[in-house]
């Protein structure tokens, strides 16, 4: 089996069981949208500055993101699956399909929070190409960020809220550079103003993904 | 997978360090509080904290390198003694940390926040030191949940060099990119050849080396008193 | 970055972003007045220069180490206790 191949495979599994009852993506989605109407009623009619609103977009999409993609590990440990998977693949292809996997849930979260977030609030988006882009490469740093320790929470004996406590601080400087790219993508700046926001986000990515290819055998195979 | 090595240190190099060690921390706080130094209007004789506030992050640094670099090598070999070292690093990077963050909330009360009554408030370098403690904190935390010895050891040194790399964005990118009162806020994230006097040189760079070298002694107290504790509980009597 | 050009007809516009300087964060960055009279701790520790900020300084990281010495002691004081313990097993063997 080459490796392609593999690690295809892993994901196509990953996501029939999820369609098979959806239990992760509708809970997710539905947290996304209940955090969100939360922070409505929490801040009021008033309108937000840019600084706030894209806070607050990032702050729902962190902390979905923390506890809904915990699933796909556990999952493996608690259906006793694990073994045949260790038998049957590499351990870079159980990453690269689990990696996959969780960047479309990822996805999927990120256009449900903006989409509504930014409908329910008013907000008039001045700069789409800079947004979009900021929340794609945020969406990867998330999705590589969160794979590798979903790895290593299936690992623990006492999960309880293990995979928020690791992941948060990690996800600082996501959320630092995230938020200020947001905020000059919803006032309308030109790119180049962005750049070392999307410089740090690119790198931010790149980092998390190699340095998570590297480490996952030590987290997978016993 | 235990091995034959051992975590003591030659006794004779231990006490050369240890009196190295005072010698110069005592030479530091007698040449810090008399020395003299150039007269700034905010800092005034508070300057003298650059001798006893900066060597903390310093040890941070050195611990956190440190104790990756153990990471890696339990990683490599197994052997349960670079686990126990880099526990200890990491839980001297987090004492060492918290004294920095205290003594520099402490200084910034006094000047940069004279008047205002503020204890804290965002300096980026001062928020990402905290968020660098949360991830120590999440390390030990983690270490805490799971029970076999050698899973536990395998998956915290993991999570250690995961965070290692997270860590040059938290301490250095992020930083320059925001508004900081630190020294060497735009551009750079040290300290640059104009901020340190000549003068001060002579009494910062001791310092430096001296609670680096407390480090190390309170490093191998704790791996030592560690390892043993290890071999006990490996005793079948027990 | 103040009001967009483009966008200046319509309707009231979100309140716009301050400049991203130091002066974004606090007023107390920049040089503003002391707006409160010094408070009783402050009165100590801005006498004789702030000589009594370093001494602050060197205290909580004295005391710092002194904790930390405390603790390791105990951990030292429990594994005599235990090694006495095997010790007292091994006689009554």
């Amino acid at each position: 089996m080459n490796w392609l191949a593999g690690a295809w495979a892993v994901f196509r599994k990953d996501l029939r069981i999820e369609l098979r009852t959806r239990y992760a993506l509708n809970s997710l989605l539905l947290f996304v949208l209940g955090a969100l109407l939360l922070v409505l009623f929490a801040v009021g009619p008033r309108p937000l500055s840019a600084r706030v609103q894209s806070a607050l977009l990032w702050i729902v999409m962190l902390f979905a993101a923390s506890i809904g993609l915990g699933r796909s590990f556990v999952a493996e440990q608690e259906r006793g699956t694990v073994l045949l998977l260790q038998l049957h693949t590499r351990p870079s292809m159980v990453f690269a399909g689990k990696w996959l996997f969780n960047l479309v849930l990822v996805g999927l979260l990120t256009i449900v929070a903006a989409g509504p977030f930014l409908f329910l609030l008013d907000i008039s988006i001045r700069a789409p190409g800079l947004l979009a882009s900021v929340l794609a490469l945020g969406a990867v740093g998330l999705a590589s960020a969160t794979t590798l320790l979903a790895a290593l929470v299936a690992r623990a004996a006492r999960q309880g809220p293990l995979l928020p406590v690791l992941l948060l601080p990690l996800l600082v400087p996501l959320l630092v550079s995230g938020t200020s790219a947001t905020r000059k993508a919803i006032a309308g700046l030109p790119w180049v103003q962005a750049q070392d926001e999307l410089l740090t986000l690119v790198g931010f990515a790149g980092a998390t993904l190699s340095a998570s290819i590297v480490l996952f055998d030590f987290v997978w195979t016993d | 997978m235990s091995t034959s090595s051992s975590p003591v240190v030659p006794p004779r190099v231990y006490r050369l360090v240890q009196g190295a060690v005072f010698l110069v921390l005592t030479g530091v706080i007698v040449a810090g509080f008399l020395g003299s130094i150039p007269q700034l209007d905010i800092l005034e004789q508070s300057a003298r904290n650059l001798y006893f506030h900066v060597p903390m992050w310093f040890t941070l640094m050195g611990a956190t390198i440190l104790s990756a670099y153990h990471s890696v090598r339990y990683l490599q070999t197994g052997d349960r003694l670079r686990d126990i070292r880099a526990r200890e690093a990491a839980w001297l990077a987090l004492i060492f940390g918290l004294l920095g963050i205290v003594t520099g909330m402490v200084w910034a009360r006094f000047t940069w926040y004279v008047g205002t009554g503020k204890w804290w408030n965002f300096d980026p370098k001062q928020s990402m030191a905290a968020v660098l403690l949360l991830i120590y904190g999440a390390y030990f935390v983690l270490r805490d949940s799971i029970e076999d010895r050698d899973t536990r050891g395998r998956i915290a040194a993991v999570y250690n060099l995961f965070a290692v790399v997270t860590m040059p964005f938290l301490l250095y990118i992020i930083p320059r990119q925001l508004p900081s009162l630190h020294p060497g806020g735009e551009g750079s994230p040290a300290f640059s050849q104009t901020d340190l006097a000549p003068a001060m040189r002579w009494v910062f760079y001791p310092s430096v080396l001296g609670f680096l070298g407390l480090f190390w002694l309170l490093y191998t107290q704790r791996v030592r008193l560690a390892w043993l504790r290890d071999q006990l509980r490996d005793e079948p009597d027990l | 970055m103040t009001v967009h050009p483009l966008h200046t007809d319509d309707a009231p516009s979100p309140p716009q972003e301050r400049p991203d300087t130091a002066s974004a964060y606090d007023s107390t960055w920049t040089e503003q007045p002391n707006t409160q009279p010094p408070d009783d701790l402050e009165q100590v520790m801005l006498a004789d220069g702030k000589i009594y900020v370093v001494l602050a300084v060197v205290l909580i990281i004295w005391a710092g180490l002194i904790a930390l010495m405390v603790r390791t002691d105990r951990r030292i004081d429990r594994l005599e206790r235990r090694i006495d313990d095997t010790g007292s097993e091994d006689t009554r063997q």
